[in-house]
């Protein structure tokens, strides 16, 4: 095939005619095409330390400002169960033991402890140092011993937040008395308090066992996470299932027509529409015409499925397009009908690309506040909660709350919470990709 | 190709057979007149076929892929279909079990019966059609399962063994007939796709065979694999005559010779000629078949 007369007139490049002038001119041009390579590299080198210098700070950052939420200081008090106190009637019932005066004990022990403090804005001051919350720790105590009554013991109680923080450094010592939250006597006693060994810094359990509170020594995260959890389950069995078999009649039964085209565009709209929306749309249809009730986890559910769903719809049809058809031709030329071919072959090894998805959608669900904050998730909710009807709140929302309390141990309960956010992230995605890393290996 | 005239040798054959003139045009249709102006050379044919075709239009969207094809298969006998790329024979293939189906553009008239019955009717289930007329790919392609279950899946989604005893019977038959038992009878676990080209090849036709249809077409099932695979294969071809009829489409005309009875010639979508595997090759009729034989195109 191969014409040899070139049209009269005109002249072949010389490097095509001369072997020796091609490779010079290869050569010549070598060191400016590496060159490029080489800035190309680097390019992508900066663009990745880049990155990864942002995720560095964004995790110093969180972490310094939120392990010390981890800690909570605690204070050492002799407590003597005044039976005067405790028991007016001295009949030792339960009723009456449970009414008593309570604070009185704490009181009388932190006026035994620093004995020469006298004048009520003194004692006030006084009785600050120690968490409001120390009276129910007592009467707990005798509810569950009533025999203590009459006896002596050392308990151990939960400092005040103002305390707590000027344990933890956060009190800088050259501001103001006004501007403080502890004045200059409350410091000397916080002092005298630590070099006698009547206070410590020690594991924050109540952070992670308590649900909110007014009280920034009583506040936990845990009825947020109880509420991220409940809600996340019911987004991820409803927009999992939905999602998947929505992906699979679009992809493999529906016919190519313009309705179809038309869903199609609409699905990868609806991809991009801001979360906000679709908590206007949970509000408007799942409160307001269903009446399900507002800040349940049930609701939260069904607004973040409407959210996922597209991007699940989405993954899971390219990762259904990416199925070889050669193995669809051999199920169906067995025999096999659509549904069987689909559901034997085709699924199993589209379902680690379908995982994918929805490890992404999930974790977007996860971090989303926008339509929660929609449906009345964004309520003080103090009690953890057990159902999916249940009012509770959700840690996005519970951050977004908290970074607005002025009281300054929030600060660090703010930063503790996105931790907890962060690590409830990487262990779901750590499931997912174990899940997915099972059916790649199986296959 | 320019030079390559259409001329017809001899028109009416002096076997006991008949040659069919395909009806040029159907009531307020379209002229469906061949290129070539003439009908097929050679019987097409059969006593007691197990398929039957007559007058078959094949078309991909706006092109004319099968002109006005008549055809019988016979039982019990490997028929070979030749000719050059894109003459229309994997298409022809394919709609003997409707995997023409799964293209949407393909649009196919005309009537293919089976035992009678048209495989195209809306009541033909097509499911039951493709357990009758089994199928083997030009690339292998071995479910991603383990071997047996290969073999297994078949059998097991039309119900053909009632325990797993049973199933274990046939996987062991069928991979012994397609002659890969021993190969593999250690390792029946391992991923189909684990074992050689010509070994998967091999396992494709076991679980071809492990549903027991009538039919197997056979789609250039060697063109992917090296000489010693294909001689296996060729081989186990001819054992399967006996149980069943097979229909194999094949680039290699050294590969027709050896392995068919009867051979059918394509070129551009016509059937050109057919019959006897021997007389085909030593004593062609029609200049195109000649042409192709002698190796001047194709």
């Amino acid at each position: 095939m191969s014409d040899a007369t070139s049209p009269p007139g005109s002249r072949l490049p010389e490097t095509l005619r001369d072997h020796r002038k091609a490779a010079e001119t290869v050569a010549r041009g070598l060191k400016s095409r590496y060159r490029a390579e080489t800035r190309f590299k680097l390019y992508g080198l900066g663009a990745v330390i880049l990155g990864m210098a942002f995720l560095a700070i964004l995790f110093i950052t969180i972490i310094s400002q939120g392990w010390s939420a981890f800690r909570q200081s605690y204070v050492q008090l002799e407590i003597y169960y005044d039976p005067e106190i405790l028991d007016t009637d001295g009949t030792r019932s339960a009723e009456s033991l449970a009414q008593a005066d309570f604070s009185a004990l704490i009181k009388a022990s932190l006026r035994k402890l620093f004995p020469d403090v006298d004048g009520r804005p003194n004692l006030r001051q006084l009785y600050g140092l120690v968490s409001s919350s120390a009276g129910f720790d007592l009467q707990k105590r005798i509810a569950d011993d009533p025999a203590k009554l009459g006896s002596t013991e050392t308990v151990w109680f939960l400092a005040s937040d103002e305390l707590d923080q000027y344990y933890k450094g956060r009190i800088e010592l050259d501001e103001t008395e006004e501007s403080r939250p502890l004045s200059d006597q409350q410091l000397v006693w916080a002092d005298q308090l630590r070099a006698r060994g009547a206070a410590e810094l020690r594991f924050n359990r109540v952070f992670f066992t308590a649900g909110d509170s007014r009280e920034p020594e009583l506040a936990g995260v845990w009825g947020a996470v109880a509420g991220s959890f409940f809600t996340l389950l019911v987004t991820l069995f409803l927009s999992f299932p939905i999602g998947v078999a929505a992906a699979i009649y679009l992809e493999e039964f529906a016919r190519r027509n313009r309705w179809t085209d038309l869903i199609e565009v609409n699905i990868n709209n609806l991809a991009a529409v801001p979360s906000i929306v679709f908590g206007l749309l949970g509000l408007a249809v799942f409160i307001n015409f269903f009446g399900l009730p507002r800040s349940a986890p049930l609701v939260g559910g069904l607004v973040l499925t409407l959210m996922t769903l597209p991007t699940i719809i989405i993954a899971s049809r390219a990762a259904l397009k990416a199925v070889p058809p050669s193995i669809r031709e051999a199920a169906l030329g067995m025999g096999a009908s659509q549904i069987q071919m689909v559901a034997h072959h085709v699924l199993p090894l589209a379902m680690p690309g379908m995982l994918t998805g929805t490890i992404i959608g999930m974790a977007r669900a996860l971090g989303e506040s926008a339509p929660l904050l929609m449906i009345g998730m964004v309520a003080f909710i103090v009690d953890v909660p057990k159902g999916f009807l249940d009012p509770s709140t959700a840690l996005p929302v519970q951050v977004f709350i908290w970074a607005d309390v002025p009281e300054r141990a929030f600060v660090e309960r703010t930063s503790g919470a996105i931790i907890v956010l962060l690590a409830f992230l990487i262990v779901m995605n750590g499931l997912a990709v174990v899940l997915r890393n099972r059916f790649e290996r199986r296959w | 190709m320019s030079n390559a005239v259409a001329e017809e040798r001899t028109s009416v054959n002096n076997d006991a057979g008949i040659n069919v003139k395909p009806s040029h045009r159907q009531p307020g249709g379209p002229d469906l007149t061949p290129q070539t102006g003439a009908g097929t050379v050679g019987t097409i044919t059969v006593d007691n076929p197990i398929m039957s075709s007559r007058d078959v239009n094949v078309y991909y969207g706006d092109k004319h892929a099968i002109k006005n094809l008549s055809l019988d298969i016979a039982r019990n006998q490997v028929i070979a279909m030749i000719g050059p790329s894109g003459c229309g024979k994997s298409t022809y293939l394919r709609c003997l079990n409707r995997m023409n189906d799964t293209i949407e553009s393909a649009r196919v008239t005309g009537s293919i019966t089976m035992d009678g019955r048209d495989i195209y009717d809306r009541r033909q289930d097509v499911v039951q059609l493709r357990a009758r007329v089994g199928m083997v790919f030009q690339k292998p392609n071995p479910f991603p399962k383990s071997i047996y279950e290969n073999v297994a899946y078949g059998p097991r989604i039309h119900g053909l063994a009632g325990d797993r005893v049973e199933l274990d019977e046939i996987v062991q038959t069928s991979l012994g007939r397609a002659g890969l038992w021993d190969e593999v009878k250690d390792r029946l676990e391992n991923p189909g796709t684990s074992l050689s080209g010509g070994q998967q090849q091999r396992l494709c036709i076991a679980r071809t065979i492990a549903i027991n249809p009538e039919v197997i077409l056979m789609d250039e099932p060697c063109s992917a694999l090296d000489p010693i695979a294909t001689a296996r294969i060729e081989d186990l071809i001819d054992e399967l005559r006996a149980s069943y009829t097979i229909c194999i489409v094949t680039h290699s005309m050294q590969q027709a010779a050896r392995v068919s009875q009867r051979t059918a010639y394509f070129h551009l979508g016509d059937l050109i000629e057919v019959g006897e595997t021997d007389r085909i090759f030593t004593n062609p009729r029609h200049k195109l078949t000649e042409d192709y034989i002698t190796g001047r195109f194709g």
